[in-house]
């Protein structure tokens, strides 16, 4: 009886053991697949071949008469070169319903191939349709882990965003080579993209500072960005120029490239920047110093006197210090002005004041307008290698 | 019924055979009849008749020896001049030593032999090696003749603790392996591990080196190889020095290095012939070239059927656009390109140098230009096949470049069949079974898979010498001191 118990007992724990291991093994197997690739979407699981798709390089919102239009820049097949792998002429669709995701269902139904927005780059926003709530506008792209992370979004200065693509089309531009032009430019002069969609719903989800989004102009065949459309609750309030749009840069501390010209002659150009702020509270009213230190170096100078003396260049750093205090105290201006929080002075005095914090919210709106800015600006010149 | 030495029954054993030698002597000092036997070809005649028939024809002293056993005494101690001389009692060993190629003379009436080492068979002379080449290092390679071989070795270990055990393997080869280790430094259970595995071999013939192979690996269904083998006398010197354990098999061209790892396949003399940083970086490119040859066709097909937004839009634009006119799906293009590529390097493999020069013309300028101007595949294929065949070919071992090619034809046909997710399917069961596989108690994927002992110095990179103090314990795990 003993060993028969014992067999048994071997028995089932030579069972039990491998059932065990291979359990876990299985569910790993099947299982960690799935996580790693992602593929939580059964859609992503359909055979699509590459020369089905539709590829939409860019893509228009518009928002008029109670209807949104998308249009969609692809490349269709005439001028394709197989051979050389060059992609045929860019040409544009366009498809209207209640709500963006209405009028792209009906851009694939149009649609000669699968119409595919998973590459797209930048989605545009028309003034109208920025106007009336950005929300909506993104809304149907926002659920889309690769245009979240990737896309960026711009607003079309004063115009439709199918007009402003329609126009670059007639203008023989190629869309997807000048946004990305953009982009690079972009780049160049600050240290990263804050208008990326996953920004973009980052910055949505709170209500007590002002979303802000480059926005494009189009001149002579080409597309620029001029500043930031500045939003209110959502909505498009104002296009800020240049010089605002670089204050508030300064203020976010993500400025890479700057030029300055001081005087006449001489130019600089920024190669360094830190901005640190600080709020303090005094009887309700906020107190905030902007602290930058930036270094320049000289790029142009053909002035009669000899700038590189120590007492020019100490001219010209206080020169260029009242400059950049300039532009930055322009954009708090019209944050004052128009009561809207641009430099996101909310964020910070929610991180430096918590407790008196919850007391402001309620009125922050109210005490953007009574900020009270110390500005403490320090600056150094490298002198070019020529001397 | 155990059989005794004598020359009447092997007369008869080799009546039809004509080049057995069995001449029967009459040594006229002392009247004792004596038979030589040898193979013809195999041994050396002239030292024959020199270091022992003009002994036993003119030698004064066998006069003395009055019986077969004071003949068989004196010719043991001095009466021949050959240094390898050696008493056999043994049937079954008489015939297995003169059919490899010794001499021995048979004493009817003792039931005994004397064997003479006289083994002089024509032999390919030593040349650099095929496979293996450096331009900075040793040229010598190992060649079909074991016993060169194993004195290759001895010479760059002249140490009293380098044992070469003669086993053999073969029922009619009789093949001979010399299993060979230090003494010192080996892990005697692996040693006798081997020498049990060698014992368990039981084929007629092994004429091909998987019937060595095949009996030496533990998981035999798996594509990757599990036992090293290499042409260079000091890759298996440094690999004997670190405790493994060689094997040199009569009539192939290489040694067998047991146990094996997956980094060592993935090392090349070449890395320790350069500057420490020179050779990590060649050993890095090495793996990446592994990555790209094992998982680029696959990706491509995940990326361009599956999850196209994986591409960046230019790239995805651009191969949309070459793909245009293609009428193959990009699953077919590039599993048929991979076959058309496989059938090339068979086709150049097999025939003669040069018609196989004309088939690699020939195959580039189809493949590359002409079913690319006829839209029967897309450019951007055969780009990702090329890439990927030529960093298929960067692997030092072929064994493993042909397990990685099997390998990246049944990602390919995962990836057809779930994208991504057909290949995250793959690439965790490949994990898996390299991580499951065992060789003589070292796991193959060593030192990565060990939480204890990670001695990652000659891994991914290969670290200055000065660093390698130690020898791996796996297979070193007495005398693991290798420097101070």
């Amino acid at each position: 009886m003993k060993l028969i118990n014992l067999l048994l007992t071997i028995k089932t724990t030579k069972l039990i053991k491998p059932i065990k291991l291979i359990m876990p093994l299985k569910f790993l197997v099947f299982a960690l697949p799935l996580l790693l690739c992602g593929c939580t979407n059964l859609n992503d699981m359909n055979r699509k071949e590459l020369d089905e798709i539709n590829f939409i390089h860019a893509m228009g919102i518009d928002y008029e008469e109670g209807e949104y239009t998308l249009s969609a820049i692809y490349s269709s097949d005439s001028g394709a070169d197989p051979e050389k792998g060059k992609a045929g002429k860019e040409d544009i669709m366009e498809a209207s319903g209640a709500t963006p995701y209405e009028a792209f269902e009906e851009l694939r139904l149009k649609s000669k191939k699968i119409v595919s927005v998973a590459n797209t780059g930048y989605f545009l926003i028309g003034d109208s349709a920025a106007r009336s709530g950005i929300k909506e506008c993104l809304d149907f792209i926002s659920h889309d882990e690769t245009i979240k992370m990737e896309s960026l979004i711009f607003v079309t200065k004063e115009m439709a965003a199918k007009d402003f693509l329609g126009m670059g089309i007639e203008n023989e531009q190629t869309i997807q080579a000048d946004l990305e032009a953009v982009e690079q430019k972009q780049l160049r002069l600050i240290t990263r993209n804050d208008n990326t969609l996953i920004n973009l719903l980052n910055e949505m989800r709170q209500g007590y500072y002002s979303l802000l989004i480059p926005y494009l102009v189009s001149e002579e065949n080409a597309f620029l960005i001029r500043g930031y459309a500045v939003f209110d609750e959502l909505e498009l309030k104002d296009y800020l120029d240049m010089d605002t749009s670089s204050g508030i840069n300064f203020v976010r501390n993500i400025v890479r490239a700057y030029p300055i010209y001081p005087e006449a002659g001489i130019s600089l150009s920024l190669t360094f920047s830190n901005t640190k702020l600080k709020s303090d509270l005094e009887d309700g009213d906020v107190k905030v110093r902007i602290e930058v230190y930036f270094e320049t170096m000289i790029e142009e100078a053909y002035a009669d006197v000899n700038i590189f003396t120590a007492e020019n260049l100490s001219r010209l750093t206080a020169r260029q210090n009242k400059y950049i205090e300039d532009i930055i105290k322009k954009a708090a201006d019209y944050s004052a002005e128009t009561g809207l929080d641009i430099f996101r002075i909310s964020r910070l005095v929610e991180n430096e004041h918590e407790g008196e914090w919850e007391k402001l919210k309620g009125s922050w709106k109210e005490s953007i307008s009574k900020i009270k800015y110390e500005y403490d600006l320090r600056s150094k010149i490298s002198k070019s290698f020529i001397y | 019924m155990e059989k005794i030495i004598n020359s009447a029954e092997i007369k008869e054993l080799f009546k039809d055979s004509s080049d057995i030698g069995l001449r029967l002597i009459k040594i006229s000092q002392n009247n004792i009849k004596i038979h030589i036997f040898c193979v013809d070809g195999l041994v050396n005649t002239q030292l024959l008749d020199e270091a022992i028939l003009r002994n036993l024809k003119m030698d004064p002293y066998l006069s003395g020896c009055l019986t077969e056993r004071m003949l068989m005494d004196y010719l043991l101690e001095a009466g021949a001049y050959h240094a390898f001389t050696k008493e056999e009692t043994d049937y079954d060993n008489l015939l297995r030593a003169v059919l490899s190629g010794m001499a021995a003379i048979i004493f009817d009436g003792e039931k005994k032999a004397i064997i003479y080492d006289l083994r002089s068979f024509e032999t390919r002379s030593i040349q650099a090696p095929e496979e293996e080449g450096v331009i900075k290092g040793a040229k010598d390679s190992f060649i079909e003749a074991m016993r060169v071989n194993t004195a290759l070795i001895r010479r760059r270990i002249k140490s009293e603790f380098l044992v070469v055990e003669l086993l053999c393997a073969g029922r009619l080869s009789k093949t001979d392996i010399s299993l060979v280790y230090l003494s010192n430094v080996a892990d005697m259970g692996k040693v006798a591990m081997i020498r049990d595995a060698i014992s368990k071999i039981d084929i007629d013939n092994i004429s091909t080196p998987a019937f060595i192979e095949e009996y030496l690996v533990e998981n035999k269904r798996s594509i990757f190889p599990q036992i090293m083998y290499t042409q260079r006398p000091d890759r298996a010197a440094a690999n004997l020095s670190d405790g493994r354990i060689a094997l040199v098999v009569d009539g192939m061209p290489f040694v067998y290095i047991l146990p094996c790892q997956l980094v060592m396949l993935m090392q090349s003399p070449e890395d320790y012939a350069n500057h420490f940083f020179v050779g990590s970086s060649l050993r890095f490119i090495r793996y990446i070239a592994m990555i790209i040859t094992l998982f680029l066709p696959a990706f491509y097909i995940a990326a361009t059927t599956f999850q196209s937004q994986m591409l960046p839009v230019q790239l995805a634009l651009s191969i949309q656009a070459a793909k245009q006119s293609v009428p193959f799906s990009s699953a077919a293009e590039v599993i048929g390109l991979l076959i058309a590529f496989e059938l090339l390097i068979e086709a150049g493999l097999r025939l003669p140098k040069a018609v196989g020069t004309a088939i690699s013309i020939l195959g580039g300028v189809v493949i590359g230009q002409s079913a690319v101007a006829a839209n029967l595949i897309s450019p951007a294929v055969v780009v990702i096949v090329a890439l990927a065949g030529i960093a298929g070919f960067v692997m030092p071992n072929q064994d493993l470049s042909s397990g990685i090619r099997v390998s990246r034809f049944m990602l390919a046909v995962l990836a057809c069949v779930g994208g991504f997710l057909g290949l995250a399917f793959g690439l965790i069961i490949l994990i898996l079974h390299l991580c499951g596989l065992d060789n003589f108690g070292t796991a193959y994927m060593s030192p990565f898979v060990d939480a204890d002992k990670r001695d990652h110095k000659d891994t991914l990179f290969r670290y200055p010498i000065r660093f390698f103090g130690k020898r791996p314990p796996d297979t070193a795990p007495v005398n693991q001191t290798k420097q101070n």
